[in-house]
């Protein structure tokens, strides 16, 4: 790292809350275990609820990856009742509306029902919608690979952006978390990201800032990603990780798969720029699953 | 029946049942949600006994699933062509359109037409050229509506709801989402041929205006079929010599020029059943009825021994002429039939160019063919690529077929056809070209052990040697559903390309080892 890019780290890192953590005795990173909608509101209350992210009135998308035409138990797509208790969370929180939408890879009609999290979004009171190809806005990212690209209209118009990625194996990232997940967002033709897949990725993290970031690693996908679509390749982790550092939840996600952070090229390239930390020692988490990171 | 015959007040009631039903189930010929559809989509066309006859006569086999038109044939035995009348949707267009036509109807003219373009199609159906599809009226219609005028409606509410959007104005939202989750596509239909198929179309709807129901009197060969079926019938109409007062009213009324007020004549084979001569005879004279004997104002139908042996010989000479102009040397490139579909001689038999299966494809990449398949092939449904792939779960185009050309295949069955092999082309693949990692296909390659895979290696760039992830395709796994080069990130030409080689219907392939 050399001074310039230090300075600016240090620079946005005091933007970063870290005061507001340390002062509140509050976690930045919450890895918790058990099934999905109790570890998330466990998770939660340990950050200091859902509330210190959601506002009354708030229109919220809560962003799964739902990009394959797989169920469930493949692991290709966010756990349904993952998402599923975001969204409610995010409700009892006071949202007014919480969309949940992804500009899936296969068909959408297919890959919205068999991921299952269509159902289990609505039924939790999401307003779930096709991606419509008219409705995309090129807009200014002002990043180091896309200065310009086209995001998806309501993506930019949200109050809050709730990252509900799923830990998965990636043929080309090594892994899919939070920062790759946000490529569901965004139109053209946005395979051609793949040629400079880390910076990029980091252009849009620095983008779109979600508010909170969920990762799914109830069921993680080992091998065959993105798309797998054999049960050898899904291990069963019941593990959730929230946090508001999007870097730092990949990071840790890195970490629960078995990879070092700086394998997955999009984390060191948003750490470099600052977008957050990815040396977990310097995050404080709290572990609700009784082990040690 | 006779004068107490009332029923034909309901036929403008039954006439739009039957159109209403026939939309509803165009409309249902897509994914909503369930693997298998749950209504029989192609109903209309497995109650076309022209498409029954051909089938048999080209295939040499009877095609069971289209046993149901014997129906039609029963009906039109019993009452003459209630099917144009009352059921036939396009005749139900026509017969709209033609209420715009205000000049009066005058004397019959190519009636005959039709008669000899479908000895024409029985003989080249019978010489195994099955051409039936381009003038049946249920295959011009699905085809007409799924490639010109569904995508012109989309076309059209998409842009409206989109400009809408733009500005700001989302009052009508709630509109437009009901719109899409019940009348529109969920992305806009794109075919090759819509702008020819649209405008035969539209010509077949404006010539209403030249002649009341010219298609139907003129062209149609399911006309002249029932016609033929319907010159048996017991049917009469007796003209009341003693009520008529020869005012012409019949004639001028009658949209299938069957009815001729001079001495009640009337042409069995032409009448539609409309009963509007009955209805609105101002002196009540003309009753429908049934009647064993010939019926004396029955005109006879002469369509002339020499005419009718030209018109079998054209088309017996159909089929050769069809085929010396393309006979292939080697596999067709472009030529990627949907998966299940029969052996390329075979499916040409049965195709009937309905265009469902382009309907219900769920990406839109089937396509009506030009030349891809032969001049005997033309708007046969063939994949391309470029526009949408075969999804590896979807098996609708099978079950909408309504001739058994594309076999109903359970996803099992399918995820183990090919219908084409990838072929990665090394000088434009970007891993292999740039030394920069893409893998996108491999990505996407739907088979549960990829078909695509990579491997690492070292390839020279501007900038030295580099070592990249290269895609190499296992052909043994490939099942040629495209989505590779669908999505292939390069936006003209893509760097992987399928083709039909090594495809499953068309037999043994030694795949290399």
């Amino acid at each position: 790292m050399d001074r310039r890019s230090f300075l600016k780290f240090l620079l946005l890192s005091a933007l970063l809350p870290w005061e507001q953590g340390l002062a509140s005795g509050r976690p930045d990173l919450v890895i918790a275990k058990g099934p999905p909608e109790e570890a998330l509101t466990a998770a939660l209350e340990a950050l200091g609820g859902m509330g210190r992210f959601i506002s009354r009135g708030d229109v919220v998308l809560v962003k799964p990856n739902m990009s394959w035409d797989r169920p469930p138990r493949f692991a290709a797509n966010t756990n349904p009742e993952v998402v599923a208790a975001v969204v409610k969370l995010c409700l009892d929180a006071g949202a007014r509306k919480v969309k949940v939408f992804d500009h899936s890879c296969d068909d959408p009609r297919r890959v919205y029902r068999r991921s299952g999290i269509m159902q289990a979004a609505k039924g939790a009171g999401a307003e779930v919608y096709y991606v419509e190809p008219g409705r995309f806005r090129r807009v200014r990212i002002g990043g180091e690979v896309l200065k310009e690209w086209e995001v998806y209209g309501d993506a930019l118009e949200v109050d809050k952006i709730v990252n509900v990625p799923v830990l998965k194996h990636h043929s080309l990232a090594r892994l899919t978390m939070g920062m790759k997940n946000l490529m569901g967002l965004i139109g053209g033709r946005r395979a051609q990201l793949h040629w400079q897949l880390s910076e990029a990725l980091a252009d849009l993290a620095a983008f779109f800032r979600p508010q909170l970031v969920v990762l799914d690693a109830t069921r993680v996908l080992t091998a065959g990603g993105p798309q797998g679509g054999s049960l050898n390749y899904v291990k069963e982790m019941n593990t959730v990780v929230v946090g508001t550092d999007q870097v730092a939840v990949d990071a840790c996600g890195a970490r629960l798969f078995g990879l070092d952070p700086e394998e997955v090229g999009c984390i060191p390239a948003a750490h470099r720029r600052g977008l957050g930390e990815m040396d977990l020692r310097r995050v404080r988490i709290k572990r609700l699953d009784g082990q040690r990171i | 029946m006779g004068k107490g015959f009332n029923w034909f007040r309901w036929r403008p009631f039954i006439q739009g049942a039957f159109l209403l039903l026939f939309f509803l189930l165009f409309l249902q010929t897509t994914y909503r949600g369930r693997d298998v559809i749950p209504y029989p989509v192609n109903l209309f066309l497995r109650f076309d006994p022209l498409i029954l006859l051909t089938t048999l006569l080209s295939t040499h086999r009877l095609p069971v699933v289209l046993l149901p038109a014997l129906s039609v044939v029963g009906l039109t035995l019993l009452l003459g062509r209630v099917f144009c009348g009352w059921i036939c949707p396009l005749g139900t267009l026509n017969h709209l359109l033609s209420r715009l036509n205000r000049r009066p109807r005058t004397g019959p003219g190519g009636f005959r037409w039709k008669y000899y373009i479908l000895f024409g199609l029985l003989a080249s159906s019978l010489f195994t050229v099955q051409v039936v599809g381009y003038l049946d009226p249920l295959s011009l219609l699905i085809r007409s509506l799924t490639l010109a005028a569904e995508p012109l409606w989309n076309l059209a509410a998409h842009s409206a709801f989109s400009s809408l959007y733009e500005h700001g104005f989302k009052v009508l939202e709630p509109l437009y989402a009901f719109l899409r989750a019940h009348l529109l596509a969920l992305r806009q239909p794109l075919y090759h041929q819509a702008f020819a198929v649209g405008v035969i179309f539209a010509a077949v709807l404006l010539l209403n205006l030249l002649r009341p129901r010219f298609w139907c009197t003129h062209l149609c060969p399911l006309g002249a079929l029932l016609g033929l079926v319907a010159f048996l019938s017991p049917l009469s109409r007796r003209v009341s010599p003693e009520d008529c007062d020869l005012c012409g009213l019949c004639q001028r009324l009658c949209p299938s020029g069957a009815a001729d007020s001079r001495e009640g004549l009337w042409r069995k084979a032409e009448c539609f059943l409309c009963g509007r001569c009955q209805v609105l005879c101002p002196s009540r004279a003309v009753a429908f009825g049934f009647s064993l004997g010939k019926g004396e104002a029955v005109e006879g139908m002469d369509l002339g021994r020499r005419r009718v042996l030209l018109s079998l010989a054209a088309g017996a000479v159909l089929a050769p002429l069809l085929r010396l102009s393309s006979l292939p040397t080697r596999g067709r490139e472009g030529l990627i039939r949907p998966p299940g579909a029969l052996p390329e001689a075979e499916f040409l038999r049965r195709c009937v160019r309905c265009g469902e299966c382009m309907k219900v494809c769920l990406t839109g990449g089937f396509q009506p063919a030009l030349l891809e398949a032969g001049l005997e092939g033309i708007w046969t449904p063939v994949f391309d690529f470029d526009l949408g792939y075969c999804q590896y779960y979807c098996t609708l185009c099978g079950q909408v077929c309504p001739t058994g050309a594309i076999q109903e295949l359970t996803q099992a069955e399918k995820a183990k056809v090919k219908i084409g092999l990838a072929h990665i082309d090394r000088s434009r693949c970007i891993p292999y070209s740039q030394g920069v990692d893409c893998i996108v296909c491999e990505e996407h390659c739907p088979t549960p052990e990829k078909a695509i895979k990579f491997v690492l290696g070292e390839v020279v760039t501007p900038k030295g040697p580099r070592r990249v992830k290269l895609p190499v395709v296992d052909l043994r796994l490939c099942i040629g559903c495209g989505i590779c080069q669908f999505k292939c990130p390069l936006e003209d030409k893509p760097a992987i390309v399928v083709t039909p080689l090594g495809e499953t219907r068309g037999g043994a392939f030694l795949l290399p080892t």
